[in-house]
């Protein structure tokens, strides 16, 4: 008998509705699903398609209520280079939104401290947002963000936004400064005892490149900060995202579906083990 | 899970049984010779199953013998068949447009499968629970499983140590035992095997038979053993991450992710894109190994980008993490990893050292 076969690994359409140059190799995507998608939640992802190169896994940086997905992208792969040629206009296939995002409700009355590092501020955005939307619902809000040099800080334009959110704070550094840099200068690691939270009352959500992720949790624990009070939002090849391909293990995680959002303590045992 | 009781006929009535089963309009798929290997493929046929042919399997060695003897575990495994090494899933035209294949689904029948393999159909169902690959799911509603329980293990069989055989207890339809040529014991394990067996001419076993069986699997299964023991082995696998078993190994191997493609439990697939000149383009699921360099690259970075560190994911997946992940061992001893591996790595080997590092470890 034959009989067609639907995959689940099916793509929606999305027109590329606005692109904002963020740095020199990144830009902010956004696109309009041609049908519904499910609402994407803080720190989940999406597998961005285009027909013919293929599809990468790409955290969720902006919701809107209008069904519009936000995703700042780096090029950086064949896909996100092809990505980087289209505009305005053009369609490009939408997967998702997949995986377990940050803990919001973990989060309720607690301090929030956000540490970034690079494009790892990406899905940190959504929780800033919400944050903002719903001011109250949280206790003091913390940014701690860091980049190589000035010229790749993601949502600078943001920045003066961030820092109007009441009773919350915007630390910026810079590995290497430029001419027109006045801040800090130093890894972002540097900043987290400059936080003011309160480590007894707070969650930290901690996205950036695996080297500084370790170092803030090194951070993080001198601070008080225990296992289940840090979030860290990990990259893996999520090629299916939906916990079938195998390609995301850490131990016997799937990041795609068990992640990308991970409480220190459950993957702690594979953390610090190289290459597992 | 039903499985009934033992009952005897000949060889003529495992002819039978084939015809039988034919007859009600199966696809049958089973071993069968092909340029020197027994490979799983569509029969035809009864005179096609190969018996009488043996193979000796030894570490990255194969070979067949006309010698009267018995074969184990063919080439390919059930996951051939029911998870098929490239799948189109979709394609995508140039407006946009997204056509699924069609694919043609029949009763089918597995005849004289292992019991290893057997266990392998059970992990797949585990693995691809029910929102698992579309066309695996599909191609499980209309299986009927016919199992040849194995009463002379090969060399690289392991199916004692990893509790899947050398007989099969539950989940097949029917199951079969050639003593020798003239007895052949059957074991209905379903309503519908038993209906299917009660077409044959079939006395229920003598308590010799019985007998007989039961030396035959308890001696099969002391040959079917590997060096190691299951008992705390994720624990101890574990507390021996960094061991260097997994390096001394990764100057042998390959990485050229044979074991992957012949192990009847590895599930994991990539996805390829196949541009068409009309401007439309082809999705398309094919196997990936854990071994294979590209693996767990991403786009600029790469998480195992050593082949020890790749070696040391699939031992742990297989034996630790498959447990956590879906409730049993990712292994079920056929061997096929060990007989196609081109350097000849005994995967029991492998696991005894590092187990025995341990335990050198603690004797200190």
């Amino acid at each position: 008998m034959q009989e067609i076969v639907r995959s689940k690994l099916t793509p929606t359409p999305a027109e590329i509705i606005n692109i904002i140059p963020e740095t020199p190799d990144t830009k902010t995507f956004y696109f309009k699903p041609k049908a519904k998608l499910e609402k994407p939640k803080p720190g989940q992802f999406t597998e961005i398609y285009i027909p013919g190169v293929g599809e990468a896994p790409v955290s969720v940086s902006g919701i809107e209520s209008d069904g519009v997905i936000i995703q700042t992208v780096r090029s950086i792969g064949t896909l996100t280079e092809y990505l980087f040629k289209l505009g305005r206009g053009d369609l490009i296939g939408l997967r998702g939104p997949y995986g377990k995002g940050w803990p919001m409700e973990k989060l309720k009355d607690k301090d929030v401290l956000i540490v970034g590092g690079g494009i790892g501020l990406a899905p940190l955005r959504p929780v800033i947002k919400e944050v903002e939307r719903n001011r109250r619902d949280y206790g003091r809000l913390s940014i701690l963000y860091g980049a190589r040099n000035p010229s790749l800080l993601l949502y600078r334009y943001e920045f003066d936004e961030y820092r109007k959110i009441p009773n919350s704070e915007l630390l910026l550094t810079v590995d290497r400064a430029d001419e027109t840099w006045t801040g800090n200068v130093g890894v972002v690691t540097q900043l987290i005892p400059k936080a003011s939270v309160d480590p007894r009352n707070a969650v930290a959500l901690v996205c950036g490149p695996e080297i500084m992720m370790r170092f803030t949790v090194k951070a993080l624990e001198k601070q008080g900060f225990k296992g289940n009070q840090i979030y860290l939002s990990l990259e893996r090849r999520m090629k299916c995202g939906v916990g079938l391909c195998g390609h995301c293990q850490v131990g016997p995680y799937f990041v795609c579906r068990n992640g990308p959002v991970f409480p220190y303590w459950m993957i702690k045992k594979y953390f610090w083990v190289d290459q597992i | 899970m039903f499985s009934g009781p033992l009952y005897s006929g000949g060889f003529s009535e495992l002819k039978r049984l084939f015809q039988e089963i034919r007859d009600r309009n199966y696809r049958i798929v089973g071993p069968r010779l092909e340029d020197g290997v027994v490979r799983l493929g569509e029969l035809q046929s009864f005179e096609e199953i190969p018996y009488g042919v043996s193979d000796v399997q030894r570490p990255g060695y194969y070979r067949i013998r006309v010698d009267g003897g018995r074969f184990r575990t063919p080439l390919d495994s059930p996951k051939q068949l029911l998870y098929p090494p490239e799948l189109t899933i979709f394609r995508v035209t140039k407006d946009w447009k997204i056509e699924y294949p069609s694919y043609r689904f029949e009763k089918t029948a597995l005849f004289g499968i292992k019991p290893c393999d057997l266990a392998a159909i059970k992990i797949m169902d585990r693995v691809q629970g029910e929102l698992g690959d579309e066309y695996f799911l599909k191609m499980r509603e209309n299986l009927l499983l016919v199992v040849e329980n194995c009463v002379e293990p090969g060399e690289n069989c392991f199916c004692a140590t990893m509790g899947t055989g050398p007989a099969a207890s539950t989940g097949f339809d029917i199951a079969y035992t050639r003593l020798d040529n003239s007895i052949i014991l059957f074991q209905p394990g379903s309503d519908l095997g038993a209906d299917i067996l009660g077409e044959l001419s079939l006395e229920p076993a003598t308590p010799d038979q019985v007998g007989a069986f039961r030396r035959a699997i308890l001696k099969a299964a002391e040959r079917a053993k590997a060096g190691f023991r299951l008992e705390n082995l994720p624990d101890i696998l574990e507390l021996n991450l960094e061991s260097k078993v997994y390096r001394e190994i990764a100057e042998r191997c390959l990485g050229c992710a044979n074991c992957n493609m012949v192990c009847p439990t590895c599930f994991c697939f990539d996805i390829i894109d196949e541009p068409e000149l009309d401007g439309s383009s082809r999705r398309i699921r094919i196997w990936d190994g854990c071994h294979s360099y590209s693996y767990a690259q991403v786009a600029g970075g790469h998480f195992r980008k050593d082949l020890w560190a790749r070696y040391r994911h699939s031992i742990l997946h297989k034996f630790v993490y498959w447990l956590r992940q879906f409730g049993s061992f990712g292994c079920v001893g056929c061997g096929r990893c060990i007989t196609w591996c081109p350097a000849g790595i005994d995967l029991r080997e492998v696991i005894s050292k590092i187990v025995e590092e341990v335990e050198e470890r603690c004797r200190k």
